[in-house]
């Protein structure tokens, strides 16, 4: 594992969003670790593991079996060890509902899967790159929702 | 309904002066009538002093002349009627002393006149005697003067007595005739007040009659139209006197229950055996409610008539007092099983609604979240072939590809309008004082890469600031704008004007407002390829479309997203089209 990267964590139950996200991580300039999860108890487990490092990053599906992002963000930002990271959602919805629930719920950012690979490439690169301390305020509402 | 109202004391008062009126003119009648036999006794009395008196004379004048009789003819035969005289003179004096009891004065003149009497038998006495002794005849002669001088004194008396009687007969005859001639005047004055108030008291009571007989009339009429209103507004109406027990019924109440009027009667035992046995509790609580509270209550409850047909009813009970301060129960009752049936075909058409309302935005989250997924999948991966591997395809899979793209394009952008077009069905209708310029830049902004690929001049007047739903009139000016800028030509220029105006309702075109409230019209002129005239209507109904050209590919829905937002704001939205020169979109919005 390079230690210069940037670790990037996906929980997402689709295998093709799986595959696009790795695939489109790879082409960027930043180098970065991917480690990819299935659903939302897979992501507890491997964050509430003592041998885990934690990532810089996690971008987090909302629509998962077992248990949801909603109820992972949840979960995060309550644990005092995690609380902390960098959470991205990363849905089909674009619904207000969620977008407003993610916010509240302490979510830094939310991005709507974009339906072309260079746009995926280019919010990819938008998050990574992301001054993150203005996003861990929580305050901006407006910048919340990623667009293009 | 005009009702009499006779004071009770004024009919008293009548009364009592009627009655007051009879005996005065009884009493003074009765007086009158006493005062006359009155009257007429004393005259009777007087003739029978004088008579009496005459009498007593007479009998005297015999006793002398008898006595003179023997005196002259010495024959003692004369003297046997003589002494029969003395008792017959006593009798007399004794029916005078009766005759003249209340007189002091004329018992006076009979103890005189009884005193001269005695003296002149004496006398008589005394004459005989001398005759019987042989005395002088020159005695005689004296004593005989002597005689007749006592016999002088007693006519004298007796006159005296008779003047005196029949003086005071006059004086009473005087005082009669002053009664006589009074009395009738003031009899008649009294007999025509009396008439008179009696006429009046007729009259009065007779009109009262006939105003109470007119009254009962209307109440008649009043009674039979509100049996007729019972029947057809199949109510009815009860009252329980509750210290009685005795409850009765309007006619209808009986229909209601599928009975003829008066079939049973009324009590509540009997009326509960109508009631379906599950509902019983219902009534006696209603009937304890009303007693505790005194406050009208309504209860529902089931009837099941005769007939075995279950009807729903509705009661309102009320607690009044009558005019003698009774408390009694009043209350209407109602047959409501229509009204309950259309409920309850509502309620199930209803239900029905919310059912399929429910599909509708489970559909919804099919299309926002289940049918975008693949899509997008299909997107991205159309994007990855295209920038990597669109070189390693044949021709003819590139011409594939190629419509593989376009057919993906076209299905997403038929997913959002979907989407907006249910969202503009059912998003909350948050409606904000709003100014339209704001909301038409902030359109102008999202369609900018349109205006700018095809160099479009939009211009616009200024526009009001009105109360809207924001978001959907954003929507509304981006759709027809779009709409505009989809369907320009392509060899000039497009020019798009946005313009506004007040006007009536009243002016709006087939907007069957008879309404003269203000809208502002707000216009949107394009000089695109436009539409033929017959489209003006249908161009707004979902998934149709004017334009089967593939270079004006559109889902069909925008148009019926406008109508539908200006729909949300009350107000009409019409197309006019003029074929290769342009479209104009008129909307109006009420103004408040």
């Amino acid at each position: 594992m390079n230690s210069d990267a940037l670790n990037v964590l996906l929980a997402d139950d689709d295998e093709d969003d799986r595959l696009l996200f790795k695939e489109a991580l790879g082409e960027l300039k930043v180098k970065t670790n991917v480690v990819l999860l299935n659903d939302g108890v897979q992501l507890m487990n491997f964050l509430n593991d003592p041998a885990t490092l934690l990532p810089d990053i996690v971008f987090l599906d909302l629509n998962m079996p077992k248990k949801g992002g909603m109820q992972c963000l949840q979960e995060i930002r309550s644990d005092k060890k995690l609380k902390d990271l960098s959470i991205a959602i990363y849905s089909t919805s674009a619904s207000e509902k969620d977008i407003e629930e993610t916010f509240i719920k302490g979510a830094n950012v939310y991005i709507k899967k974009p339906n072309d690979f260079s746009s995926l490439k280019k919010i990819l690169t938008e998050v990574i790159s992301m001054k993150w301390q203005y996003h861990t305020s929580g305050l901006n509402k407006e910048h919340f929702l990623l667009s293009l | 309904m005009k009702l009499i109202n006779i004071s009770p004391i004024y009919i008293l008062g009548l009364f009592i002066i009627s009655v007051f009126l009879l005996f005065f003119i009884s009493s003074i009648s009765y007086q009158q009538i006493k005062s006359l036999d009155e009257s007429g006794k004393l005259v009777a009395r007087t003739k029978d002093i004088n008579a009496e008196l005459e009498h007593l004379y007479g009998l005297i004048e015999f006793a002398q002349s008898t006595q003179r009789g023997y005196l002259t003819t010495n024959d003692l035969a004369y003297l046997d009627p003589y002494y029969s005289v003395p008792n017959k003179i006593d009798t007399c004096i004794h029916n005078l002393r009766l005759l003249m009891a209340d007189n002091v004065h004329q018992q006076a003149n009979l103890n005189v006149i009884t005193v001269l009497i005695h003296r002149k038998n004496a006398s008589l006495e005394d004459e005989v005697s001398a005759k019987k002794n042989n005395i002088s005849n020159a005695e005689l002669v004296t004593q005989i003067q002597f005689g007749n001088l006592l016999m002088d004194s007693i006519r004298v008396k007796i006159n005296d007595m008779n003047s005196l009687e029949l003086k005071s007969l006059q004086s009473r005859e005087k005082e009669h005739a002053h009664d006589v001639k009074l009395t009738p005047k003031s009899t008649l004055v009294l007999l025509f007040f009396s008439l008179f108030i009696f006429i009046f008291s007729f009259y009065k009571i007779n009109k009262d009659r006939i105003n109470l007989k007119k009254i009962n009339n209307q109440l008649l009429i009043t009674k039979e139209t509100f049996e007729h209103a019972e029947q057809i507004a199949e109510i009815s109406n009860w009252s329980w006197d509750i210290d009685k027990n005795k409850l009765s019924f309007s006619n209808n109440q009986y229909r209601l229950l599928g009975c003829q009027p008066h079939e049973f009667t009324p009590s509540v035992e009997n009326f509960l055996e109508f009631v379906h046995p599950d509902d019983r509790a219902i009534i006696l609580e209603g009937n304890n409610r009303v007693l505790a509270d005194a406050q009208p209550s309504v209860s529902y409850f089931r009837i099941i008539r005769k007939d075995g047909k279950q009807r729903y009813f509705k009661s309102l009970g009320k607690l009044i007092s009558d005019s003698y301060g009774k408390k009694i129960m009043i209350g209407i009752n109602s047959d409501i099983t229509d009204q309950y049936n259309k409920d309850k075909t509502l309620e199930e058409k209803v239900f029905e609604l919310e059912r399929s309302n429910n599909e509708l935005s489970a559909f919804n989250h099919v299309a926002s979240h289940d049918l975008q997924e693949p899509l997008r999948k299909i997107q991205t991966f159309i994007s990855r072939i295209e920038t990597s591997d669109l070189e390693n395809l044949s021709e003819r899979g590139k011409d594939y590809f190629k419509r593989i793209v376009s057919a993906a394009n076209r299905m997403q952008v038929l997913i959002d309008d979907l989407l907006m077009f249910s969202r503009t069905n059912k998003a909350n209708k948050v409606f904000e004082i709003s100014d339209l310029n704001e909301l038409l830049s902030s359109s102008k902004q999202e369609l900018m890469q349109s205006i700018d690929e095809k160099s479009a001049n939009v211009t616009s007047d200024r526009l009001p600031t009105i109360n809207v739903i924001p978001f959907q009139i954003r929507q509304l000016f981006f759709n027809i704008i779009g709409n505009s800028l989809k369907y320009s030509k392509a060899e000039i220029i497009p020019e798009i004007n946005i313009t506004s105006k007040l006007v009536s309702g009243k002016d709006i075109p087939d907007a069957n407002t008879a309404n003269d409230k203000p809208y502002y019209k707000i216009s949107i002129t394009d000089n695109g390829i436009g539409f033929e005239p017959k489209y003006a209507d249908s161009i707004f109904n979902l998934f149709n479309r004017l334009h089967e050209d593939k270079e004006y590919s559109g889902t069909g829905i925008g148009l019926t997203i406008c109508k539908k937002i200006v729909e949300n704001h009350k107000g009409f939205i019409r197309a006019q089209g003029f074929p290769d020169k342009g479209s104009i979109f008129d909307f109006y919005l009420p103004v408040d």
